[in-house]
């Protein structure tokens, strides 16, 4: 059986691919004011890059903040759901899934078979998450890859303000104003987000294994200012962005068989 | 010294716990409102210490508690879930506010168990709460006495009383020495002997602030011209790194109302009819917080009182975020000080300070006070 | 889906609907028939008032219809709430009276004309915000203003002492006196003792009636929902010490004995079975509609059942039941004092929405976990509400618990009375996200 999974998140549109559990083509493409063509235009490269045909996709899912854009879908769950089922399926012994998204971060917590126990969802006041990450590569003029490689050279912790991201954004600006060094305020930054996320986790209660999927989930700063503010180990699942998707697509196929 | 003050300050659990080693058949109380009657607790043998915040960003709160309430509650909390506290036999409070109350709840759920809510009127200009606070404290004396299996005796109450006293006492004889020009004394340095002073014990505190007045009020001042003086108002303070960055222009926090500054120690508790009767008289007396300050405001006459008699030029509001009481006068207040022709800068804090954009603000405030000294 | 229980509409809606456009007609004729007209809080000791011949203009109802106009009448909702941000006031305060502050600084009354010209305010510390509410109301507009400071009782599990509860009744008590010699010395008007006593005996019953319905909900199916709670409860806030209340909640009981009986359900989809918490956002009340769709039947909350009183601690027991009335407890109300400390004790023993906005911990948890087994509830929805902070205490551990004890539980951020502070759509969404996890598809 080959389905396709869709995450329509507010930024950008993942597509999966999936023939008979294995995943064989993915796409990526931003989302822009007309997001029906992310729609179009994610499924026409995850397609070329599967070699499929659209005529062979038997059955879709779709999830993310788009979803009900999915005209064809024959499965639409909400991210919650999807992480959880693409979590667990690529490894049934994860119990704790972190979704760092550009504009929303989440933990759900699992169970063996990818049973979501409870879920939290960042709130105001603890907001944060990739979108502002991206606003202080450009203010230190800095790509993202070396933003993250840069924090992990910073040789001293730097708290920056803990709740409002307007506020922990202009403390930015005032450290780059003091000439302190990039790499400690790349650190800080991530500390920030780490601090609001890892907040946000421990109410749906961390049980290891834990893992980080999402977008962002590639930022090796963030990801060892997580595993700091966490205490632990925390495993980043291959193609972490696309985990969704494919849980999605994976449900598909399983609704299928029900 | 002040230097011995700005170490507790900086070592406060290390202080606790030397103090437990020198006395290891007393208690240590932690406290989280200035309204605690913290002369009952000592003359029950028992160490009150205030539970303060670390002003650190910290992931360990949000399950227990909204993230709404005040940093500073939350702040507070952390300090707890953390582990630091781990000494603390027992925790205290009068009702503070919910916020304050709401981390002294989850408090007892999960850091220290043991505790004693002290129910502390909400009215204090009701003539029915004195006859309350008596009764509840004579409740509490019996709680305590169940607590460490010793009567409190009047002997031991007037003891702890009289060490309370003089303990406010000095205090206020520094903050008097704060109305020379020029001051002889930074705000910094004064909020590190009050917030050090809530620390600890008032025997090893006393002997200090004689030396800081012996000593260290006669010394030249830090700023011996004349450098714009300043007030703040707020609730809890202890905000360090913020008054040194006011400091360090040419200025001089001379003077505030704070829960952690002057609330804590003006007024003494005055003997008269009964010891429990003159602890609760005190109480119900005290400088108010803003929780507390109706049906008449009189907490704006005592505060213009402060401006005024140290001759300050300017006053800078410190509002914790979302702290309600404190919000609920800022209105009045901000108009008040305006009818007063008392220049105000209202900021809004968190629990770290982001001291660039406040630089900008507190600077531009300084150059205002100084443009009306100018024309 | 087939329907699994009978449903049909309640019979007392338009009475219900009557009693409470008295409440606000009584208000409007107040002055030309000589009454007096006072402000105040509802949740606290409105029934001082019932001596005199009065209205009362209750601030948290007034505040939660401003909240209405952001559907209604959008330009006018944002002139209130821009009137009261650009007075200064932050907009992280209760909402109720910042709506009602707007509203009054604006002098416009929402339902017609300028702000009631209130004769006094009278008011009890319900939680910090009333405390402080009339005393701003009273510096707007220069009348006289009188508050009671309410201590409310400990949870029974602390193990507070009965010197401890003696001298809060005291205290409350005198104060209730205090607060009335006040009311005849500003007023210059004779205080009615008899009709003091009638209105306190009136609020015991409403409220303990109330309590009994509330009650009725612990059956399967459950006889009501959450929505058209609201639309009853609001009467005990609004004028519980009026007979017409007593004898609507009465009649109300008998419709929903008679419901329980005869298995006519509020959801006849009733598959799954809810608590909330707090108070809702009082404009996105399609909330519950939605929880509707999916089989869910939202019983209530600790908030709707017990904010104006009436449920009483059984020790033997263990838990909470609708409270009796001084009547049924054999004691008569004979003088302003008896009624006085009556009051006080009603309050302190069966106020527990009030106690649970000063004393939250292990006690406020019980309460919670103690509707969970008696009302057989599935999940809970935790309204986590930025307007007010008095409910909010003891929230996120009230959650934990709901956790630990295997309830699944959700939380989501919003405002009763400032919709600026809800998001509607990202509520769905996360409530969709929850239904998922519960198993459960949307019906219709």
């Amino acid at each position: 059986m080959i389905t396709a999974g869709i995450d329509m998140g507010a930024a950008f549109a993942k597509m999966v691919i999936v023939k008979d559990g294995e995943l064989i083509g993915k796409g990526i493409c931003k989302v822009t004011l007309e997001p029906e063509e992310a729609v179009r235009t994610v499924q026409e490269l995850a397609l070329k890059d599967a070699g499929v045909r659209p005529d062979e996709i038997q059955r879709v899912g779709a999830t993310g903040a788009g979803r009900k854009l999915v005209k064809n879908a024959d499965v639409v769950v909400t991210d919650v759901t999807a992480d959880a089922a693409g979590a667990n399926y690529l490894d049934k012994a994860v119990r704790t899934v972190i979704d760092v998204g550009g504009e929303e971060a989440r933990a759900v917590k699992i169970n063996e078979e990818g049973k979501v126990i409870s879920f939290a969802v960042n709130d105001k006041c603890a907001a944060g998450a990739g979108a502002f990450i991206e606003a202080m590569t450009r203010a230190l003029e800095l790509p993202m890859e070396d933003f993250a490689k840069y924090s992990l050279k910073s040789t001293q912790k730097i708290p920056i303000n803990a709740q409002c991201a307007i506020f922990a954004e202009s403390e930015v600006v005032s450290l780059i104003n003091e000439m302190t060094p990039r790499e400690d305020i790349c650190r800080a930054v991530h500390d920030g987000i780490s601090d609001r996320v890892s907040s946000m986790a421990k109410r749906v209660g961390i049980e290891e294994k834990v893992v980080l999927i999402g977008g962002t989930a590639k930022n090796i700063g963030l990801l060892k200012s997580l595993e700091d503010a966490l205490g632990m180990k925390i495993t980043v699942l291959p193609d972490p962005e696309f985990v969704s998707a494919l849980g999605i697509g994976i449900l598909a196929a399983k609704d299928s068989e029900n | 010294m002040i230097k011995d003050f700005k170490e507790v300050y900086e070592n406060r659990h290390e202080y606790a716990k030397d103090w437990r080693k020198k006395y290891p058949d007393r208690k240590i109380v932690g406290y989280m409102c200035s309204y605690v009657p913290e002369e009952m607790f000592y003359a029950g043998g028992a160490l009150p210490v205030r539970i303060l915040g670390s002003h650190e960003p910290q992931n360990v709160t949000e399950p227990y508690i909204f993230g709404m309430y005040c940093p500073f509650s939350r702040d507070v909390l952390a300090q707890g879930l953390l582990g630091r506290y781990d000494y603390l036999d027992a925790v205290t409070t009068a009702y503070p506010c919910m916020h304050l109350g709401q981390a002294f709840d989850s408090w007892t759920l999960h850091v220290t168990p043991k505790y004693f809510y002290v129910d502390m009127p909400n009215k204090v200009q009701t003539p029915h709460a004195l006859p309350f606070l008596i009764g509840r404290l004579e409740e509490l004396k019996r709680e305590l006495k169940d607590w460490t299996g010793k009567e409190i005796s009047d002997e031991d109450l007037k003891a702890s009383i009289d060490l309370y006293n003089e303990n406010r006492s000095l205090l206020r004889q520094i903050y008097e020495a704060r109305k020379s020009v020029p001051c002889p004394i930074t705000g910094t340095e004064a909020m590190y002997i009050t917030t050090g002073n809530l620390l600890m014990d008032k025997q090893d505190a006393n002997p200090l602030l004689k030396e800081v007045i012996e000593k260290e009020l006669s010394r030249p001042a830090a700023k011996d011209r004349s450098p714009t003086r300043l007030m703040i108002v707020g609730s809890e303070n202890d905000d360090i790194k913020f008054m040194e960055m006011v400091e360090q222009f040419d200025a001089v926090i001379v003077v505030d109302d704070h829960c952690t500054g002057s609330r804590y120690f003006w007024n003494q508790v005055k003997l008269g009819n009964g010891l429990i009767e003159a602890v609760a008289r005190r109480y119900v007396e005290r400088p108010v917080c803003p929780q507390r300050d109706y049906p008449e405001r009189q907490r704006l006459p005592h505060v213009l009182n402060l401006a005024k008699n140290w001759n300050v030029d300017g006053v800078i509001v410190i509002q914790q975020k979302f702290c309600d009481p404190h919000e609920f006068d800022k209105v009045a207040l901000l108009k008040f000080f305006e009818s007063n022709n008392l220049p105000t800068l209202y900021l809004e804090f968190d629990v770290t300070v982001p001291v660039g954009q406040f630089k900008i603000r507190v600077e531009a405030f300084l150059e205002k006070l100084r443009e009306d000294e100018l024309w | 889906m087939e329907k699994k229980y009978k449903t049909t509409p309640l019979k007392l809606w338009d009475k219900a609907k009557e009693i409470r456009m008295n409440v606000y007609k009584e208000i409007a004729e107040a002055k030309e028939q000589g009454k007096l007209l006072i402000g105040g809080g509802a949740e606290g000791l409105i029934a001082l008032a019932t001596g005199f011949d009065h209205a009362f203009l209750v601030g948290e109802p007034y505040g939660a219809s401003v909240a209405f106009l952001y559907k209604e009448n959008p330009a006018f909702y944002q002139q209130i709430v821009e009137a009261c941000d650009h007075a200064g006031y932050p907009r992280d305060l209760c909402s109720y009276m910042r709506n009602y502050l707007g509203s009054l600084l604006l002098d416009k009354y929402i339902f017609g004309g300028p702000f009631p010209k209130l004769d006094f305010c009278l008011q009890a510390g319900f939680c910090d915000t009333h405390s402080k509410w009339y005393q701003i109301v009273s510096e707007i507009r220069g009348i006289p203003y009188f508050s009671l400071d309410l201590l409310p009782f400990d949870w029974e599990i602390s193990g507070e002492s009965e010197k401890t509860k003696q001298l809060k009744r005291e205290y409350i008590t005198k104060q209730i006196h205090e607060a009335i010699e006040w009311m005849v010395k500003t007023t210059g008007r004779r205080f009615d003792d008899e009709k003091f006593i009638e209105g306190v005996t009136n609020e015991f019953e409403s409220t303990s009636l109330w309590a009994k319905v509330c009650a009725a909900n612990r059956a399967i199916p459950a006889p009501l929902d959450e929505k058209t709670m609201l639309s009853f409860y609001v009467l005990a806030v609004l004028a519980r010490p009026k007979k017409e209340v007593v004898d609507f909640y009465r009649e109300l009981l008998a419709e929903v004995e008679e419901r329980v009986a005869n298995q006519i359900a509020a959801n006849p989809y009733e598959r799954c079975r809810f608590i909330s918490d707090s108070q809702p956002p009082w404009f996105g009340l399609d909330l519950f509609r939605v929880l509707e769709s999916y089989g869910v039947v939202s019983l209530g909350a600790h908030y709707t059942f017990a904010l104006s009183g009436g449920w009483e601690y059984s020790s033997e027991e263990e838990t909470w039941n609708p409270a009796r009335t001084p009547q049924e407890r054999g004691i008569e109300l004979k003088t302003r004092d008896d009624a006085a400390r009556a009051l006080a004790d009603w309050w302190l023993t069966t106020g527990t929405v009030c106690r649970g906005v000063r004393h939250s911990g292990a006690g406020k948890i019980k309460r919670v976990m103690d509707i969970v087994d008696k009302w057989h509830v599935d999940a809970a929805l935790i309204h986590l509400n930025r307007g007010c902070e008095g409910t909010a205490l003891g929230q996120m551990d009230i959650v934990q618990a709901l956790l630990k004890a295997g309830i699944p539980t959700m939380t989501f951020e919003g405002n009763h009375a400032d919709p600026r502070e809800y998001d509607e759509g990202r509520t769905f969404a996360r409530i969709e996200s929850f239904m998922e996890t519960l198993g459960l598809k949307k019906i219709y």
